[in-house]
């Protein structure tokens, strides 16, 4: 089996444990707090037998080991029940739903990554010169307030005062929204060769996607920052140095790549927390995604679609933890030969 | 102006801090004829290690660093050269070696693609496979057995004598005229540190490379150099041939580092005053042949 192959399988089967773990503490939790589903679904002027009815086909009668294993063979099948606040099943929500949160938050990666790491890498080179200070203040506002907070901020300087980007949406209402295939619409609009729709989807989701990543993009500049001041007293940049490498490669080659490795479990960390923080931005800007559909079913004590919205983001944030991981033992040298030689 | 492949003149560098200037080197003269082994002596915060790193121009770019003096190299002034031009002579015409090589190896990278990006700076136009078969070859002088597997390997996969042997070849790669060995092996248990100083030596004789031998360590600077320098807080205290220098040691501090050296036959480690006002006097400048 190839050193990757091994890595991925023994990730994979971690995650699955984790998965199992969060489903039965969500499953738990959903179901202790105090408040009963059924009445919430059907309103105070439905009669106690309807009640009564809706909480058997919901076997909320069962002791909780019963429900979970109902939820388990359900689960199996593919199916995560039925959502009492869109009376849907959960997974057509969720499919619904996710692909413009993943948008979202991809989208604020590219950000994170794209703005945060080259500011970084530009600060550490220019260390207390001023472009150094310039960009440490900057990297300092956006981690010091939450994604929300600049929600507000740059909707209010770009899209009401300076009106240079859309306020809210996904798309212009006096465009025509192509066919769903993907469900993410910046492919879709691609995909249907719709290229206005396209740049509209692309002017709607500056906004959102530059506020959500704001403090990603502070956190990843500060560390590579940190990261790369620590590896320029390292031996070898002067030993690059004495080679008389030109001072832009020895900060893009030589000292980038080994500052890289611990920056970047923490950028993938920060990367999955978005999901958890584009629910605020997603209300802000009116975004149809599943952070402001979890909020609404949590409000609504509505375990199927809450037990599944959580399940969905916690495997999307072990995926990109896996993915991360796969990253690092790519850049370094040490772990992916590690691997190789276990047996 | 002279024959000498380095001369320094009354070299004089202070750093700058909140206090104000605080000067490490307090003016002093060095130079190195072509093919010539050079060694500069002296404790560790004499001023050895900066002054290598002027040579080479790493200091200058520190905006603390306040440097007066002369550094010619082959007759061009130094300082007068454009950085770019000074630039271009780092890893081609002057190269150094470092104390520790497994550290200053880039562990990201292997060996093989840290030796090409070498050979680069000697000649930019150096194909892929030829830099390949140079690298072996190289490898090869500094008694490498299998050149192809350690050019595969990253550093922290080989030892850390085999790390310095590669160090060795790559300074040497693009035939520098001037070598400064830092500290070379410090960091090396003895037996390997002499395996690969003596390697070292007949690389460079064979060569005629000159080389700035930075130690604190006398007994290898007396196998290893032909003239010597001392070093005592930034000022030179005495100066002559290797075999003059040991036998008639005349500088106070001079004696006093020989009798530092721990005898392999016992009686303890020396005892050696702190600070003696002695220690402070003039440059000794004992008769070199021309």
């Amino acid at each position: 089996m190839s050193p990757v192959v091994r890595l991925l399988v023994k990730r994979l089967s971690i995650s699955i444990i984790v998965l199992i773990g969060v489903s039965m503490l969500i499953f738990t939790i959903a179901r202790v707090i105090p408040g009963d589903p059924a009445r919430i679904a059907l309103g105070p002027n439905a009669t106690v037998e309807q009640v009564d009815q809706l909480r058997e086909k919901l076997h909320l009668n069962e002791p909780i080991w019963v429900q979970y294993g109902y939820f388990i063979r359900d689960f199996s099948r593919g199916d995560l029940g039925i959502s009492l606040y869109t009376n849907r099943p959960v997974t057509t929500d969720i499919a619904q739903f996710l692909p413009a949160t993943l948008e979202l938050v991809i989208v604020a990666g590219v950000f994170m990554i794209g703005f945060g790491i080259p500011l970084g890498i530009a600060s550490a080179r220019y260390r207390g010169k001023t472009a150094d200070n310039v960009i440490r203040v900057i990297s300092l506002l956006g981690v010091s307030a939450p994604s929300f907070v600049w929600a507000v901020i740059l909707m209010l300087l770009f899209a009401f005062f300076l009106p240079l980007f859309p306020i809210a949406g996904q798309i212009s209402d006096t465009l025509t929204v192509p066919p769903r295939i993907t469900g993410f619409l910046l492919v879709d609009t691609l995909l249907a060769g719709d290229i206005p729709a396209f740049l509209s989807a692309v002017h709607h989701i500056i906004l959102p996607a530059f506020a959500l990543a704001l403090s990603g993009i502070g956190q990843a500049a500060r560390l590579t920052r940190s990261n790369m001041v620590e590896t320029y007293d390292k031996p070898y940049i002067e030993m690059a140095q004495s080679y008389g490498f030109p001072a832009r490669r020895i900060a893009n080659r030589y000292a980038f790549r080994p500052s890289l490795i611990p920056s970047l479990t923490i950028i993938g960390l920060d990367f999955a927390a978005m999901l958890g923080n584009a629910f605020l931005v997603e209300a802000v800007y009116a975004w149809p995604g599943l952070s402001r559909y979890g909020v609404q079913v949590i409000l609504r004590k509505d375990l199927n679609a809450i037990v599944g919205t959580v399940l969905v983001i916690s495997a999307t944030f072990l995926i990109v933890n896996i993915i991360v991981d796969l990253l690092i033992a790519y850049i370094n040298p040490r772990i992916r030969l590690a691997e190789r030689g276990r047996p | 102006m002279s024959d000498y492949l380095l001369d320094i003149r009354d070299l004089k560098l202070a750093f700058k801090n909140y206090a104000g200037l605080v000067e490490v080197l307090h003016g002093i003269s060095l130079n190195i004829r072509r093919g010539e082994k050079v060694a500069l002596v002296g404790e560790s915060g004499s001023g050895k290690s900066v002054t290598a790193r002027i040579i080479l121009g790493l200091l200058q770019e520190l905006s603390s660093a306040r440097i007066s003096g002369s550094v010619h190299f082959e007759g061009q002034d130094l300082e007068a050269l454009a950085l770019r031009t000074r630039l271009a002579l780092r890893g081609t015409k002057i190269s150094m070696i470092f104390q520790d090589p497994t550290s200053s190896l880039n562990p990201v990278y292997t060996i093989g693609v840290q030796f090409n990006e070498v050979l680069k700076r000697g000649n930019p136009g150096i194909l892929e496979r030829d830099a390949g078969t140079r690298a072996v070859s190289l490898l090869q002088d500094v008694s490498i057995p299998e050149p192809e597997r350690v050019l595969a390997s990253y550093p922290f996969q080989l030892s850390g004598g085999m790390n310095q042997r590669v160090m060795i070849a790559m300074a040497l790669a693009n035939e520098p005229s001037l070598l400064i060995a830092d500290e070379p092996g410090t960091a090396l248990d003895v037996t390997v540190q002499a395996q690969t100083l003596h390697l070292m030596r007949d690389l460079v004789e064979r060569r005629g490379t000159s080389v700035l031998f930075i130690s604190h360590n006398l007994g290898v600077v007396r196998e290893f150099a032909d003239r010597v320098y001392v070093i005592y807080k930034g000022r030179l205290v005495e100066h002559g041939e290797t075999s003059e220098l040991f036998h008639r040691p005349r500088h106070p501090y001079t004696r006093a580092l020989m009798a530092a050296v721990p005898r392999i036959t016992g009686g303890g480690i020396p005892e050696i005053a702190e600070n003696s006002s002695g220690f402070t006097e003039p440059l000794i400048d004992h008769e070199v042949s021309p």
